[in-house]
């Protein structure tokens, strides 16, 4: 013929397309394969008629090729998207993208398997960089808990040692107490007592911290309130022995029974209190008001007159290791709070603040179960 | 949870014997869908998914206990103590064929007889004895299996076929052909392909067929010879069949091979 010869779909197209095409008998044999595959592959068509398929593939993709894909061809009637290395008779291995079908559906007379294949070396490198990222991510992660966790397991070692030196010095504090001694060693001795309370407190904060992030939580030891109004008061007396210049009103009306810790209330109220000497304006009151109400509702508040909180505190004002803004004394780790609120929530309550120049109060509020 | 739900064990057919069928590597139960049923009439027939694999519990997985295929065959047994087998038939393909043979080892008395569909006791060449790859080849397939989670995500069974001609088949059921949890794949691969049972062999007392196909680049003809010739009493059928899963290319030539054997 003398007309010039068009692209044709045959020739141009299924030889000749930029992709592997490939038929295999039910054997797993290869019935034809296009000129692009051969190529790749680095043969001709008509040698790799006739050979198993898996030949073509590397070593880990007859094993894929035999233990997943051929079984899902049988069972499903197709797969899509598996990604397989092909191996060239130079020995290279060509990254492909592959998707197959059984022509004629499983039970299909001819089972024969029709297979596409992509070029999918720029695809591969991404993946692989990808489970790299991935594992990096991981292991980084793995090394920074497991350092988080020393860090607080040293933490809860060097609380619970210090312990036992801070009780050593009140012992000595309280026989000191018995000796002659004169009006000035006795205001001594009140401040000494008074800083052994801070650090007791100060410990007690810092080893519930440790406890609490190394997953042992705030533990409750619960009763029902017998000893709760003495136990405030204790709290609230320790506070002004220790601080005999500042005024400290307390309105205590524990009317009902309550089911709480009547430790980790004091434990909250002493944080709470101590938290309002220190910021709170020395030449105004903090008052402490205590309430229940029928069917064991528990309403603790403490409030002083003082600088307000500023705004961007107050939002974390209840994470651990926040301290009073630029006004603050900067006392403390910052842990009273945190830890005041962790009891709250421990006994399903809410720790809340409100702060306005006239007043900062923070409400502790455990609703009647 | 239960063994039966763990190991997502399907019991049909009736008969005094029970035959259980384990799944390979790469797969789960629905490998023997064209060969266990063949058998319902006369045996209670068992199947299931080892913990990783199709309907199994993989948050079951614990990779020390699944660290060698002793793990696997523990769940064997304890499948078997479950349903209350004695003198059964376990059927195991590619390295379940392994695993129940060591399944047969821990009870005798629950599996008296084993059939070894394409069996290998180790797959690393090691001096004289020709397993098929080399170390090599095996770092190699783990690095790809690790890289290739398309081939084993859930997208590898989304809502694409129609059975029109198997109704029964049900839509969920070829939905969850051979979906596998990447990371256990990973690890089962790991204890497959690097392991090495070979010693287990003679313990075998269970009486022993083994299937062998030809043109196995998995299991080849002379690892088949190598478990026959280790196997006390075995006898060795090769089937008229290619490559290594006759149990879906070859149902009824397996079928027929291990009715002729029982």
């Amino acid at each position: 013929m003398d007309t010039a010869a068009g692209p044709t779909f045959r020739g141009d197209l299924m030889d000749h397309a930029p992709c592997g095409c490939l038929l295999l008998d039910a054997d797993s044999r290869i019935l034809a394969v296009n000129a692009t595959l051969a190529g790749w592959l680095g043969r001709s068509a008509p040698d790799l008629a006739g050979r198993p398929a898996a030949e073509m593939f590397s070593i880990a993709g007859r094993v894929l090729l035999e233990t997943n894909l051929l079984p899902l061809l049988w069972l499903r009637g197709r797969v899509e998207e598996v990604t397989l290395d092909l191996s060239a008779s130079d020995g290279s291995r060509i990254p492909v993208l592959l998707s197959a079908d059984l022509a004629g559906g499983i039970d299909g007379p001819g089972r024969v398997i029709r297979i596409v294949m992509l070029k999918a070396a720029a695809r591969r490198s991404f993946e692989r960089e990808l489970i790299e990222a991935r594992a990096e991510a991981e292991r980084g992660l793995r090394l920074e808990k497991r350092q988080g966790e020393l860090r607080e397991q040293f933490v809860a070692v060097l609380g619970h040692d210090l312990r036992n030196p801070v009780a050593s010095i009140a012992a000595a504090a309280r026989l000191l107490e018995r000796e002659p001694i004169s009006p000035q060693g006795h205001e001594v001795l009140r401040l000494m007592k008074g800083s052994v309370q801070r650090m007791s407190g100060l410990i007690d904060n810092v080893l519930d911290f440790a406890r609490n992030r190394l997953g042992g939580g705030i533990g409750l030891d619960l009763s029902n309130g017998e000893t709760l109004a003495a136990v405030i008061h204790q709290v609230i007396e320790e506070l002004r022995a220790a601080t005999p210049d500042r005024a400290l009103r307390d309105v205590v009306a524990i009317t009902h029974p309550v089911r709480c810790d009547v430790g980790r209330i004091g434990q909250l109220v002493s944080n709470l209190l101590g938290n309002a000497l220190t910021h709170g304006d020395p030449d105004h009151p903090v008052t402490v008001r205590a309430a229940t109400s029928a069917g064991g509702g528990l309403e603790v508040s403490v409030a002083n007159r003082g600088a307000p909180i500023d705004d961007a505190v107050r939002d974390r004002l209840f994470d651990p290791f926040v301290r009073g803004g630029v006004g603050g004394h900067g006392k403390g780790l910052g842990l009273g709070l945190h830890i005041a609120s962790e009891i709250a929530k421990a006994h399903g309550g809410t720790l809340d603040v409100s702060s306005a120049p006239d007043e900062t109060r923070f409400t502790f509020r455990m609703p009647p179960r | 949870m239960s063994v039966i739900a763990r190991n997502n064990v399907k019991v049909s057919g009736s008969g005094e014997r029970a035959m259980v069928f384990a799944h390979g590597f790469g797969c789960d139960q629905g490998m023997w869908r064209h060969v266990a049923p063949q058998f319902r009439d006369d045996f209670t027939v068992v199947t299931f998914d080892h913990v990783g694999a199709g309907g199994s519990d993989t948050s079951s997985y614990d990779p020390e206990a699944y660290a060698t295929l002793d793990g696997y065959a523990r769940d064997v047994v304890a499948i078997g103590s479950a349903l209350g087998i004695r003198d059964g038939i376990l059927v195991g393909h590619s390295v379940s064929a392994m695993i129940c043979a060591l399944a047969s080892i821990r009870a005798p008395g629950m599996f008296g007889t084993l059939v070894m569909v394409c069996p290998s006791p180790r797959y690393i060449d090691d001096g004289d004895y020709i397993g098929g790859f080399s170390a090599g080849d095996i770092e190699d397939l783990l690095l790809m299996l690790a890289e290739n989670p398309l081939a084993w995500s859930a997208r590898m069974g989304p809502a694409i076929m129609g059975n029109p001609d198997r109704p029964e088949l049900g839509q969920e059921l070829a939905d969850s052909f051979c979906r596998t949890d990447p990371a256990i794949a990973s690890d089962f691969a790991r204890v497959t392909f690097t392991g090495d049972n070979r010693a287990d062999l003679p313990r075998i007392t269970a009486r022993t067929l083994i299937l062998q196909c030809r043109d196995d680049i998995i299991a080849s003809e002379r690892v088949g010879d190598y478990v026959h010739d280790n196997v006390p009493g075995s006898t060795l059928v090769l089937l008229d069949a290619t490559g290594h899963c006759p149990n879906l290319s070859a149902p009824d030539a397996v079928a027929a091979a291990i009715r002729d054997f029982l």
